[in-house]
């Protein structure tokens, strides 16, 4: 097994050093051929595959990827590399079953497969909302925390602290991550769920290494998330959190965002990078005896992951980590339109039924693509991406298919995220007071979950 | 003389072919062979480099080629140039620069994708760039825009969090009073249009297209 202390040495002293230019164009090449030499085709009218012929051929191709060119360190401009054995090795170790949570909330996160009729858990929540700092904070979250249905969720400090701009990396950051940190266990205090599980996503180490505290931090029963920047790079930010998480003893969450039309190249060699991506995670990022993965996508053309090719290279990428590996893999949906409009739901619903129909949990929750207000989110959404979650597990890939090509078509000619409704803000969708969605958004979340069922989604 | 015309249109064909596989080596040495053989550097350029950096924005638009094979055209096309360029007097050679551009992912922002992108586009469409890469400091930034004389300084950012390091270079180019110097243009997945008019910014694009457009519309516009 290479553990932590190798990597770093490869990383930091041994690696072979190679321009980032040079390491950008050998992973495109590199896919590229893979992705032809292992005959991995694109399916438009698939957005969610059921080739299961397929996903051995994925898997080898990124396995392949990931064994040729291994994973670029920016603060050195050193390859840390592995041989086909150690990957292999690495991989033995993957745990397919971690718990996560703490007391009334501990719960089993587990491998789920293509169309597994269990439920799914959802620890979902809101990304890059952009919060505000203070009673807002906490509000926000306990929106959130107070859904019975969500088992954990995601969060990030808010851009001023003390009324101040947080730079990132700055001493303002570190202490605005650890103020979040205590905001939400405010939040999930007054939600009555003071263990439930959170995914810890501070842009910096600093800011993860301060909120880490089991009595109003982060807990040895959360997780530190940790980017796989793209295509297959890392820095010592990034592996600063894996051996401070590694040392403090909470899990890793690994998320990763090939992206289609970038040095990924197209959504074929997309997904083979997206496989290496997951490699990386369990050689680099150590999930292994604990963890679990997002494997997310984005493209030059569309940023939210709505789009069609990237439902496919998504979904494709999904498919085949949970048939070869025992990872745990989780998605989330990232969105043109914003909160309260029923684009932003049915964007939602469909990265959800990709993500659930082909072996997956939900984590990270929902992200409206380019942010445009403060707090733009809340509970409400978060609640429906839980529900459709639960009312499609078990759905056979093919039916799944039909639906989400359905969804795809309402919203598919809509996704540029300066035309898409930029929806609105917490202090808009919800009444502060009560803490309850106005009516407006209620008609919206009614409206988009009778449109659901009309067209086969069995949401309660 | 029709022999000649042959041979040039077959370089120029094999000048292209080299851009569009993005195949440097194969660029520099068709350069010097032309040179060789007394073909017009300028019509060179034209028709064979700069035909092929054509192809691949056109494929690149039908979503037919990608980041990097632009990338790699226009790195042949500047292996070829090199060769090119010493043999062009130096009134000629300033045609194929529509203006210079120094480009950087702010401070924090460690997002390199949509930078690269845009600087790419740029080249390929006749820029001067000074590619500065990620996490670029302001000082870093307005040093190079003053040492290379640019036109243009387009900064972009991903993050929310890192959104103000834009509006940081402005602040300092007018802090230092040389704000009417440069022209500012800002993107990444963070910015808007409003963005881009509350921090005083002279242009904005969504994507790499609607940046050299923009580029273009800049360094032909009057100065501030």
């Amino acid at each position: 097994m290479v553990g932590i202390w190798e990597v770093l040495d490869r990383a930091i002293n041994t690696g072979p050093v190679m321009s980032s230019t040079e390491f950008d164009t050998k992973v495109f090449e590199t896919a590229t051929k893979l992705a032809k030499e292992h005959d991995i085709k694109y399916d438009p009218a698939s957005p969610l595959p059921s080739d299961d012929g397929i996903l051995d051929r994925i898997f080898e191709a990124g396995l392949n990827l990931y064994t040729e060119v291994g994973t670029y360190c920016m603060s050195t401009e050193r390859v840390i590399k592995f041989s086909e054995a150690e990957i292999k090795d690495g991989l033995r170790d993957v745990s397919s079953e971690i718990e996560i949570g703490d007391g009334l909330e501990k719960r089993k996160l587990f491998q789920r497969k293509t169309e597994d009729q269990r439920t799914p858990l959802y620890l979902g929540g809101l990304i890059e909302s952009n919060p505000q700092e203070g009673e807002i904070f906490v509000k926000l979250y306990q929106s959130i925390a107070q859904e019975k249905i969500v088992d954990g969720f995601y969060f990030g400090p808010p851009h001023t602290i003390e009324g101040k701009l947080a730079r990132f990396g700055s001493p303002l950051e570190a202490h605005a991550h650890r103020c979040a940190c205590m905001w939400v266990r405010e939040a999930l205090r007054r939600a009555g769920r003071p263990g439930l599980h959170l995914l810890s996503a501070s842009p910096s180490a600093a800011g993860e290494m301060s909120g880490c505290n089991p009595e109003d931090g982060v807990r040895k029963s959360d997780a530190i998330t940790v980017a796989v920047t793209s295509e297959l790079k890392t820095d010592y930010v990034l592996l600063m959190k894996v051996v401070h998480s590694l040392r403090y003893g909470c899990t890793r969450n690994a998320f990763w965002t090939p992206c289609i039309g970038g040095f990924a190249g197209g959504p074929e060699s997309a997904v083979v990078v997206s496989i290496a991506d997951a490699l990386q995670a369990v050689m680099v990022y150590q999930i292994r005896m604990t963890g679990y993965v997002n494997p997310a996508s984005t493209s030059i053309r569309v940023l939210a992951n709505s789009a069609r090719n990237q439902q496919w290279m998504r979904n494709s990428a999904i498919q085949a980590l949970q048939k070869k590996t025992n990872l745990i893999v989780c998605g989330g949906s990232m969105t043109s339109a914003g909160p309260g409009t029923e684009q932003h739901l049915l964007e939602c619903a469909l990265s959800t039924i990709g993500v659930i129909a082909s072996g997956g949990h939900i984590a990270h929750g929902i992200r409206k693509a380019k942010v445009v207000k403060r707090n733009q989110g809340s509970g409400l959404e978060v609640r429906f991406q839980a529900e459709v979650a639960r009312a499609v597990a078990g759905l056979k890939r093919k039916d799944a298919n039909d639906i989400e090509t359905e969804l795809l078509k309402r919203v598919e000619t809509n996704l540029d995220p300066d035309k898409a409704p930029e929806g609105k803000g917490f202090e808009e969708l919800y009444d502060l007071g009560s803490l309850t969605p106005k009516k407006e958004y209620l008609e919206t979340y009614n409206s988009v979950k009778k449109e659901l069922q009309e067209i086969g989604i069995p949401v309660q | 003389m029709l022999g000649t015309i042959g041979l040039s249109e077959e370089i120029f064909g094999e000048m292209k072919e080299a851009v569009i596989e993005g195949d440097a080596k194969r660029a520099e040495a068709l350069a010097k062979k032309a040179l060789e053989m007394n073909i017009d550097p300028v019509k060179s350029i034209e028709q064979g480099f700069a035909a092929g950096v054509r192809e691949v924005g056109q494929r690149f638009e039908c979503g037919e080629a990608f980041i990097p094979n632009l990338f790699m055209a226009g790195n042949a096309m500047k292996a070829g140039m090199g060769v090119l360029e010493k043999a062009i007097p130096a009134a000629d050679s300033k045609q194929f620069t529509r203006g210079k551009i120094v480009i950087a992912t702010v401070a924090g922002d460690i997002h390199d994708l949509g930078k690269t992108l845009v600087s790419t586009m740029l080249n390929s469409n006749g820029f001067e760039v000074n590619d500065l890469g990620v996490d670029a400091p302001v000082s870093k930034i307005l040093d190079a825009a003053r040492d290379k004389k640019a036109d243009i300084i387009a900064l972009s950012s991903l993050m929310t969090i890192t959104l103000p390091g834009q509006r940081d270079v402005i602040d300092e180019l007018k802090r230092r009073g040389v704000r009417e110097q440069f022209r500012v243009l800002v993107g990444g997945g963070a910015t808007s249009e409003k963005w881009a008019a509350d921090i005083g910014a002279d242009g904005y694009s969504p994507d790499a297209k609607g940046a050299v457009s923009k580029a273009m519309k800049l360094v032909e516009a009057p100065p501030h």
